[in-house]
């Protein structure tokens, strides 16, 4: 046998490498199923080359210019608070606000009845089933959907954010309900408490820094879906972006709120980073710059 | 003669019919009394007193509490002092003490969190039983272990139960702390509640509770006098001869 078959065989010998080439077989196959070839990407390079030729530089004039087709109008008598950017962040910032906080009021009793601890197993089990239901859709069918129920504007996104929030954060609220600790619910139990005293007055305050975490989560949440569902009509700083990129295609434009998009999410996230590290003692700190560097120095 | 509070009748506990923790327990319990209750690590109390406090079924024989069935209880008769306490710990301990007269709130006061006044000054009274008045508005973790005891016992205080089932809640505590619990205990049996205790020092129990009983194998045992007496006194550190 020669040298190379014998590293061959020693080398497919390995576990992590067998799984790893039919991992890698498959991969090649779903591609093919898929029409994906590398040709396509060439296309994409070439479009690629267009739309940057046509979005460099962007175009500010959305943070400046008044926008006197805004939805809601806008009625400031200052032109840069009535500019795309402002008026769209603006809209994005309120509708993510109102979904999380009717999201935040629908989810929870919800919640605390799908939470196995607290509520009958049966009872749990059919909330539970309800809350999946509404996480099955994204964010954006369901804007699509209350599209074309109550119309364009920032109403259907609301409706939509809070659709996803109530079905996502009800199931982050439940497990962080089941997670509390036996004993307090045991002390409302042995009073005689009835089980929504249990968890109204026992399981969520027990639970609060939790709750309130993730409450902060999905505003985050909510700050960046709100401007999917604006593509489709829903309201916010995508409704703007969608009417640069179609019919007038002003690619610099977009590429400008996108910009602006950018930096108040990263900003909303720092925030909110901090914020939640306040309610949760074990969240690991991030560390500083200085201290990766500078070990020795006190951060 | 006092009334009895807490009788169970041939009762065997555990979670497997086919392996119980313990069988054929006999208790008796009645107004005003601290019965101590001590048996080695692992071997059932916990389990004995939350089947006590109607939160596990006894898998044969049966439990009455003031002469009825332990499930048909009023609201607020059985208070439990669990071993870690059972604290809401991001709560200050006002709110904690506050939850005890919570079985005694009217619909409306519990949804709208309205506690009436009544609630409000015996809640004020038993911080201040317990010493913590200046802490009502400190958040528990930020107690001691021994200040978080006393907002325990301040919680079951408040809620004025006809039993207290108190797991342990004199463990790891030095022993001027532990006597300051057991005081607040022994006035709160003089009111007439009766409490069973678990404490893990028979020694200790001996010199607080009117009766101690002992898990022994599966069985419960109450310790007689001789017995009592024949438990063996803790080791007395003297100082080393100069």
């Amino acid at each position: 046998m020669s040298d190379t078959s014998r590293v061959v065989q020693i080398f497919l010998k390995r576990p992590m490498i067998r799984v790893a080439l039919v991992l890698l077989g498959l991969s090649v196959l779903v591609a093919s199923h898929l029409r994906i070839t590398l040709s396509r990407l060439g296309d994409a390079s070439s479009n690629l080359r267009v739309i940057t030729q046509e979005a460099w530089p962007p175009d500010f004039s959305v943070v400046t210019d008044r926008a006197s087709w805004a939805y809601p109008p806008c009625e400031l008598q200052t032109d840069w608070m009535c500019s795309p950017a402002v008026v769209g962040m603006t809209q994005t910032l309120e509708i993510a606000f109102l979904a999380t906080i009717l999201g935040m009021v629908l989810s929870l009793p919800l919640a605390a009845a799908s939470a196995t601890n607290l509520a009958p197993p049966l009872l749990a089990q059919s909330i539970r089933q309800l809350l999946a239901a509404l996480r099955v859709l994204p964010s954006l069918i369901w804007a699509l959907i209350f599209v074309i129920l109550v119309g364009i504007g920032p109403l259907a996104g609301v409706l939509a954010m809070t659709m996803y929030s109530v079905g996502y954060l009800g199931k982050l609220q439940y497990e962080a309900l089941e997670g509390v600790s036996r004993e307090p619910l045991e002390v409302a139990r042995t009073m005689g408490l009835p089980r929504w005293q249990v968890a109204r007055f026992f399981a969520i305050p027990e639970a609060a820094n939790s709750l309130l975490s993730q409450m902060l989560f999905m505003f985050e949440y909510n700050v960046r879906h709100g401007s999917v569902v604006g593509l489709v009509g829903a309201g916010g700083i995508g409704w703007y972006m969608q009417y640069y990129l179609e019919p007038f295609k002003l690619y610099d434009r977009v590429l400008a709120l996108i910009i602006v998009m950018y930096v108040v999410v990263i900003v909303i996230d720092q925030v909110s980073l901090r914020v939640r590290r306040r309610f949760i003692e074990d969240e690991p700190m991030r560390p500083k710059w200085k201290q990766v560097f500078l070990p020795w120095t006190d951060g | 003669m006092s009334e009895q509070i807490l009788s169970v009748n041939s009762a065997a506990i555990g979670f497997d019919d086919t392996e119980p923790l313990i069988e054929g327990v006999q208790l008796r319990l009645r107004e005003g009394e601290i019965v101590g209750l001590t048996g080695r690590s692992g071997i059932g109390k916990t389990t004995l007193i939350r089947t006590c406090a109607g939160l596990i079924p006894p898998l044969s024989g049966s439990i009455s509490f003031a002469g009825a069935p332990l499930a048909g209880k009023a609201r607020g008769e059985v208070g439990l002092i669990p071993q870690r306490l059972g604290l809401i710990q991001h709560q200050t301990v006002g709110y904690n003490v506050l939850m005890g007269a919570l079985p005694r709130a009217k619909w409306y006061q519990s949804a709208f969190s309205l506690p009436s006044a009544e609630m409000r000054e015996s809640t004020r009274n038993a911080v201040e039983a317990v010493g913590l008045q200046d802490k009502i508005l400190t958040s528990v973790n930020s107690l001691s272990g021994g200040q978080q005891r006393r907002v325990a016992i301040a919680r079951a205080m408040v809620q004025s139960p006809k039993l207290i089932l108190a797991d342990e809640c004199l463990g790891e505590l030095d022993a001027e702390t532990a006597k300051g619990i057991i005081n607040l205990l022994r006035d709160l049996a003089d009111d007439g509640t009766a409490i069973l205790i678990v404490d893990h020092n028979p020694v200790r129990a001996r010199t607080f509770c009117d009766r101690v009983l002992q898990l022994r194998g599966k069985k419960l045992v109450e310790l007689g006098d001789e017995e009592q007496d024949a438990t063996p006194a803790l080791p007395v550190l003297r100082r080393p001869e100069q």
